[in-house]
């Protein structure tokens, strides 16, 4: 079997090559750029936070000017912050009230900074048109974030495939141009590209990403292999089964986009509230503007004195201290999280968070370790001691990668256990490994592997008294392998442990009021198992990611749904649910794309704390719009009696701003009731 | 070769190709492309030398037509100069921020036909084949080699727009300075333009300033062209020819229309 020679148009390859499935993925984002040099592409990074934190630098200089004789400098450098910040605004805001009606805080800010500037009060307008182009800058750089989400998923999903011809040459294609019925190569180390069936070659087949079991399975000739399973040793040649689009891998990427698109929209009470506040504040200057002097009469409001009041009331009823009041209490809560290694892609997970009545858990990699633990050993032959089989597994198992054979080499290393050599070691697929050793000065000869496939090597009674222990085990929740070392035989149990302190987390959320769930892709047995260990009453096994993902949707159907996971089996039901948490350390890149927290160290033991800052962080916002409120009714009214000056207006406007941000730093202990 | 295409390709008819053969079609998309990457400076080249080499020469010009209808106007030596600095400064900025306007405006040409081949590649894969071939044949590629150079290009979707935006429309990716460092180069070029005359002028009164203007204008153009592998000659007298003309019809207008004629 060869690989056919190919040309490559391109030469060497490029250190940091651009990708444009990246580029479209992030819609056409200018740092993504493929026309711009790299160099162009990092100075388009964050530009419009790089151009806010610029226009706040020339507004300190011009305010530092303009009481000096370089007042027309300070007014040239004004009407610069005015252009780099105010433009986007401006845009902006003529686009939401123009094309989609939409009068919202935006416009309300931007009229208001404005008219600042004609009624002589440029300073105080251009301030605001930075803080509000500072905090969109950084909203941006999150939602550039969530653009990219798709990204590791579609990395995940195979583009080519080696096709086999009818002289067995293998031709690279792109998956969407092979046909069902065609023949491919997958050699070890590489993605199965379509689902097919074995036609040829065998081996241990990792599925993570569609069962979340982290144990690789094995394929023969025969079985069916989905694609996005990675081949561990070997080589499979494959019969196509299905087209790149109705493969397995295209219906996982498929879930996870009409997850995201389904997700429930909570729209946050802030936006509602300041829409409305946005359109009251306009309609009343309008109202002081063109009704006020004529329907009340009175006379130091004449037409021009009630041009003049109600832009100052627009002005000092500009939403400063309540822009503020949310994002800094936000802030403040995600940088303690980050302390202690819970990283939330945005503030507004806190609001979701406290809409979370339920919590639906994940078991392997998420309530477990997810790997695999040595936990005894059963001899069919009493007269060989334990510590000698386990020696000699492990002696042989030095040598594969197999998850179980790591989980012996580790038994045995800690049990400080003296190996053997091990000559003519052969892996081989989908069976195990064998080779020989001396003992005693005899030769052995060594099998670690399939129960079922190690069991043919063995007399007929011992091996149906073998497969009869390996069901009353499988029974149990457990791993079994299988040993034959000369005429003996022996079966190693492996198990997968929950993580420390998860029962006393899980004891403290349902003290919350909140309920839990376990969904698992695992077997009944298993599944019940963990359950039972960790304390949770209600759970659902043997689930593929279209049942998880139904069950989320049942679920979150009636209330808020956080969701905790880490393989890309999870990352459907992750992007679908109010909250997706995924694990750091051992969660799949997709699904840390998708969820909206990630525990950096695997710490889910500090979930109950995460709730708690949430409920504090919503009490502080509350808190801070009040406070926010009060500032900009004093002020504003003053201003429209005429009883205080603009500047001093402003002041008492901008003191409102200073509290809300002393209120929120309060958020930065991180104290665990 | 063309023959032998039309021959393979003969009866089949694609919508995507509005007609047409494959190769008629990538002759048109070449030329679309080669419009869309053309830059707005003129016929220049893009990036912020070329940027700096234009601006420099408008900058000069001006500076050298303003100079002469405020003397005209009898203006003194000192209000010019003051004059000239401020129009100077307000014109640098002018062209700096065009400058990086235009480039982001072609920029965003650039992403929406990346986008359009996309699409196309996405949904018409039988014509984007089709027009591979007829790349590749017109290369010298032939039989058996050349559908293996098909198949690799097309077996990887983003190598493939690669091939197609560089080798179909004549794109150069990962080329292109970002927008603000053009804007700089027209500052800086605009900057040192306007600067040689001013400067002629405060030294050497009018004929200092018109002097300024066309060493400014004959030299940024000898530059340019020199960088562009043009003939340095040329440019330079037919730069300097066009600036002298500017400046004639302002100088000889002012006489047909000022008071006392």
């Amino acid at each position: 079997m060869q690989t056919a020679k190919r040309y490559s148009p391109f030469g060497a390859r490029r250190k940091n090559p651009f990708v444009f499935h990246r580029f479209f993925e992030m819609g056409l984002e200018e740092s993504a750029s493929p026309f711009l040099s790299p160099k162009a592409r990092k100075i388009s990074q964050n530009l419009p936070l790089k151009a806010s934190v610029f226009a706040a630098l020339l507004l300190l200089i011009s305010y530092l000017l303009s009481n000096s004789s370089y007042e027309p400098l300070s007014q040239v450098l004004l009407i610069a912050v005015y252009i780099i910040v105010g433009s986007p605004s401006l845009i902006d805001s003529i686009d939401d009230v123009v094309f989609k009606k939409d009068i919202n805080i935006d416009v309300l800010m931007t009229l208001a900074a404005f008219s600042a500037y004609f009624l002589g009060a440029g300073i105080e307008g251009a301030l605001l048109l930075v803080l509000f182009a500072i905090s969109g800058a950084l909203e941006d750089t999150v939602t550039l974030k969530a653009k990219n989400t798709l990204s590791s998923i579609h990395a995940l999903a195979p583009t080519k495939a080696y096709v086999l011809d009818y002289k067995d040459y293998a031709t690279e294609r792109a998956v969407e141009d092979v046909e069902i019925g065609a023949t491919v190569l997958v050699r070890a180390g590489e993605i199965v590209p379509l689902d097919g069936i074995v036609l040829a070659g065998g081996s241990f087949v990792s599925l993570a990403h569609l069962t979340g079991e982290s144990l690789p399975v094995n394929k023969r000739v025969g079985d069916e292999v989905a694609g996005g399973g990675r081949v561990m040793e070997g080589s499979l040649t494959l019969k196509v089964l299905r087209t790149s689009a109705d493969s397995t891998v295209s219906r996982i990427i498929k879930l996870v986009t009409q997850a995201q698109e389904a997700k429930p929209k909570l729209e946050r009470w802030f936006d509602r509230f300041s829409r409305v506040y946005a359109v009251t504040i306009i309609s009343l200057s309008l109202f002081f503007t063109l009704f006020f002097a004529h329907v009340m009469g009175l006379a130091y409001l004449g037409p021009s004195g009630a041009v003049m009041r109600s832009l100052s009331f627009l002005i000092t009823a500009s939403p400063c201290a309540l822009i503020l009041a949310v994002p800094i209490a936000y802030l403040s809560s995600l940088g303690v999280s980050a302390k202690k290694g819970i990283i939330l892609k945005g503030g507004v997970i806190f609001d979701d968070l406290n809409a979370c009545s339920m919590i639906a858990f994940d078991k392997t990699g998420t309530l477990t370790l997810g790997e695999l633990v040595f936990d005894s050993i059963d001899t069919l032959n009493e007269d060989v001691s334990k510590e000698a089989y386990l020696t000699l597994a492990a002696s042989l198992e030095r040598n594969a990668v197999h998850p179980i054979a790591k989980a012996i080499y580790k038994e045995a290393e800690k049990a400080n256990l003296p190996l053997f050599s091990v000559t003519d070691v052969k892996v081989i697929p989908g069976y195990g490994v064998e080779g020989r050793c001396l003992v005693d000065g005899k030769e052995m000869a060594l099998f670690m592997g399939d129960v079922k496939a190690l069991s043919e090597r063995l007399a007929p009674e011992m091996a149906s008294l073998l497969l009869a222990r390996v069901q009353k085990r499988q029974a149990l929740g457990q791993i079994v392998a299988c040993g034959i070392f000369g005429t003996s035989a022996a079966l190693f149990y492996f198990e997968d442990r929950p993580r420390p302190d998860v029962n006393q987390m899980l004891e403290r959320i349902k003290k919350t009021g909140r309920s839990i769930v376990m969904l698992t892709g695992d077997h009944e047995e298993s599944a019940s198992q963990i359950a039972r260990l960790v304390g949770i009453t209600e759970y659902h096994s043997a689930l593929l990611p279209e049942d998880k993902l139904n069950m989320i949707s049942q679920f979150s159907a009636s209330r808020g749904l956080a969701m905790v996971g880490d393989g890309v089996n999870d990352a459907p039901a992750l992007a679908r649910a109010t909250v997706g948490i995924c694990m750091g350390k051992v969660g799949s890149a997709s699904a840390q794309e998708v969820a909206d927290v990630i525990l950096l160290n695997d710490n889910i033991e500090l979930l109950d704390w995460l709730f708690q800052k949430a409920a504090q962080t919503r009490r502080v916002v509350r808190q801070n719009l009040a406070i926010a409120m009060s500032a900009i009714i004093f002020a504003s009214t003053a201003s429209l009696y005429g009883i205080v000056p603009l500047w001093l207006a402003v002041v008492l406007h901008e003191g409102g701003t200073l509290l809300v941000g002393l209120n929120a730093l309060r958020l930065l202990r991180d104290k665990h009731d | 070769m063309k023959e032998l295409f039309m021959k393979e390709t003969e009866g089949t008819s694609y919508s995507h190709f509005n007609g047409k053969d494959a190769l008629r079609h990538i002759v048109e998309v070449q030329a679309e492309g080669a419009m869309v990457s053309s830059e707005v400076h003129g016929a220049e080249t893009p990036g912020s030398l070329f940027a700096g080499f234009d601006s420099a020469r408008d900058a000069a010009v001006m500076v050298a037509l303003i100079q002469l209808l405020l003397s005209i106007f009898g203006f003194p030596q000192e209000q010019t100069v003051i004059f000239l600095i401020a129009f100077s400064a307000a014109f640098i900025s002018w062209k700096a921020g065009r400058s990086s306007w235009l480039a982001w405006a072609r920029l965003e040409r650039l992403h929406r036909i990346a986008a359009e081949e996309q699409k196309e590649i996405l949904e018409n894969r039988p014509q984007e084949r089709e027009e591979l071939k007829a790349l590749y044949r017109a290369k010298g590629f032939e039989g058996r080699l050349l559908d293996e150079v098909v198949d690799v290009l097309m077996a990887d979707s983003d190598r493939l727009l690669r091939v197609m935006l560089q080798e179909e429309m004549g794109f150069r990716l990962e080329e292109n300075e970002h927008p603000l460092i053009q804007g700089l180069g027209a500052m800086v070029g605009a900057f040192v333009g306007a600067c040689i005359p001013i400067m002629g002028y405060y030294y050497f009164d009018g004929v200092g300033a018109l002097m300024g203007a066309a060493i400014s204008l004959g030299a940024f153009a000898g530059i340019s062209a020199y960088r562009e592998r043009n003939q340095v000659i040329h440019a330079i007298v037919w730069n300097l020819g066009m600036g002298i003309f500017s400046y004639a019809i302002a100088y000889y207008f002012m006489q047909l229309v000022r008071p006392g004629h």
